[in-house]
């Protein structure tokens, strides 16, 4: 049922578990309909995730797509990650079964929510800072 | 890996040596057609006949001919609510079965419904027990037929047969039960418990996939269902699958035989199972009857884990499991059973079944449990859900 490639991935997570320090935080999905994404991102000065981290609720592909999504957003910058959309992630996650293609979709939601996040902390300390 | 270890015997179970030998010969020595009037065909059809009287013991029925062999518990059950539906439509369109049935037998209500007739869902409570109040007040005039389940195949929780039998015909109302995960757990008597239809199976009691029956009380009407061949009284035709039904047979009396040791059996290993998970893993539950329940089944709920990541996990450690029942486990919809019996979405999506047999081992429990400690452990280590608001 599924890939060799998607079970690595959901056995043998690189980027499962939380980020200390982390200054952006992204959630999709809700847990009553068996998701739920979070990403967390830490930013350098030069606007570059240096690190990128999630935890989820839910299926093998739930596991992958969030997994392959932070490798996809690491080390590089804001605006490099903003473009990531799940048809990278599910051409890096290779055959993904059609009922759970919307895990890649929910996957880029929380990158999109984390950088945005970020950027809503960041406006917050330079209007505090005034 | 290294060792496997089989806990979902509701799916399916083995069939076991003693069924086997059973089956054997009709593959090879007795090989007739059993509808044939030569001796090759005399000797199928007396195995078949055997059978059909094992049968007929083991459930309690007056007449072997009240026995229908069929391709398992899905045709029969497919063959019961639409067979029993229009043989009786000229008295009413009808039908009342319970919200938490397996598929085959609510996907046969639906195509019912298609056909202009009516069916009202009775309601469960938070054990998995349908509301016999609210029986008695579905039940109207062109009520022609009640199909309750004898036992739930995802929570395992028994109904009370006889009870519902008994308010079907005191408004002259047709009982049918699907009694596919009853057989072999409980003792069966359809005279006793007034049942006038049963579907059974063979491959939840040792015996082989592919075969099952219809037990139709006689004097019940029930429509055709395969034309084209005398075989079955003419009402299910083709040629019989001997050496499937010699085993079901032999199978059907052996799980009468040792109904009670088996039971007594199964319940040592659930809660041998029970007690060490409780005690190892924290936000835990058991769904269906605390009392009135088979031994064999066990729906478990995991908080904050999701149940087909649990699942592939543990597969990945040898251990096999069920999310839900196996027949619709493939699909991402929740159960309609654990949703009937009030579960949150979210618990429903964390919650899976074991189911134990005849081989289940203290060596295999020991190794499940150690494989599901980890797994919990580890998916629960990365849920984006928390502990915090919860018990």
């Amino acid at each position: 049922m599924f890939s060799e490639r998607i079970l690595k991935r959901f056995t043998d997570p690189k980027y499962a578990g939380g980020l200390r320090g982390a200054n952006g935080t992204g959630k999709s999905g809700e847990s009553s309909s068996g998701d739920l994404i979070k990403i967390y991102i830490l930013v350098n000065d030069e606007n570059v995730i240096t690190d990128a981290k999630f935890k989820a609720y839910g299926g093998v592909c739930t596991i992958a797509a969030c997994d392959v999504a932070c490798g996809l957003i690491e080390g590089r910058s804001l605006e490099a990650a903003l473009r990531t959309n799940y048809y990278q992630i599910l051409e890096e996650m290779g055959q993904v079964p059609s009922n759970r293609e919307y895990t890649a979709a929910l996957a880029e939601e929380a990158i999109k929510n984390a950088i945005e996040d970020f950027y809503k902390k960041k406006e917050k300390e330079i209007k505090s800072k005034k | 890996m290294s060792k496997k270890v089989y806990l979902d015997y509701a799916s399916t179970t083995y069939v076991s040596n003693e069924v086997l030998n059973e089956m054997m010969p009709c593959f090879n020595a007795f090989y007739g057609n059993s509808n044939s009037l030569h001796s090759f065909g005399r000797e199928a059809s007396s195995i078949v006949d055997r059978a059909r009287d094992r049968i007929k013991h083991a459930i309690g029925a007056k007449k072997s001919n009240e026995i229908y062999f069929t391709s398992g518990g899905t045709e029969a059950n497919n063959w019961a609510i639409r067979g029993l539906a229009h043989a009786y439509s000229e008295k009413g369109k009808h039908i009342i079965v319970s919200e938490i049935e397996h598929k085959s037998l609510l996907d046969s209500c639906a195509a019912l419904e298609a056909e202009g007739y009516e069916i009202s869902y009775l309601p469960v409570d938070k054990h998995g027990l349908v509301k016999l109040g609210e029986l008695i007040h579905l039940i109207r005039k062109d009520t022609i037929l009640v199909s309750i389940m004898a036992v739930n195949n995802e929570i395992g929780t028994i109904q009370n047969i006889k009870a519902i039998a008994k308010i079907a015909h005191d408004y002259g109302v047709i009982f049918h039960t699907d009694a596919a995960q009853a057989l072999g757990a409980l003792k069966l008597n359809v005279e006793d418990m007034e049942i006038d239809a049963m579907s059974i199976t063979a491959h939840k009691i040792y015996g082989a996939k592919g075969v099952g029956a219809l037990y139709v009380k006689e004097g019940v009407r029930i429509e055709n269902l395969i034309y084209g061949g005398s075989q079955e009284r003419g009402k299910r035709g083709g040629t019989l699958n001997v050496p499937a039904i010699a085993g079901f047979g032999k199978a059907v009396e052996i799980a009468n035989r040792d109904v009670v040791v088996n039971q007594q059996k199964l319940r040592n290993v659930r809660e041998y199972f029970v007690k060490n998970v409780t005690e190892r893993i924290d936000y835990v539950t058991v769904n269906g009857h605390p009392l009135q329940k088979v031994n064999g089944i066990l729906s478990m709920t995991f908080e904050m884990v999701d149940k087909e990541s649990l699942l592939m996990l543990l597969d990945i450690e040898g251990v096999a499991v069920s999310a839900g029942s196996a027949c619709t486990a493939n699909s991402t919809l929740q159960s309609h059973v654990l949703k009937a019996i009030g579960l949150e979405d979210e618990m429903a999506n964390s919650t899976i079944r074991f189911s134990f047999g005849k081989n289940t081992t203290k060596a295999d429990l020991d190794y499940a449990i150690d494989a599901l400690v980890k797994a919990v452990e580890k998916l629960r280590s990365i849920s984006a859900l928390t502990k915090a608001g919860r018990r």
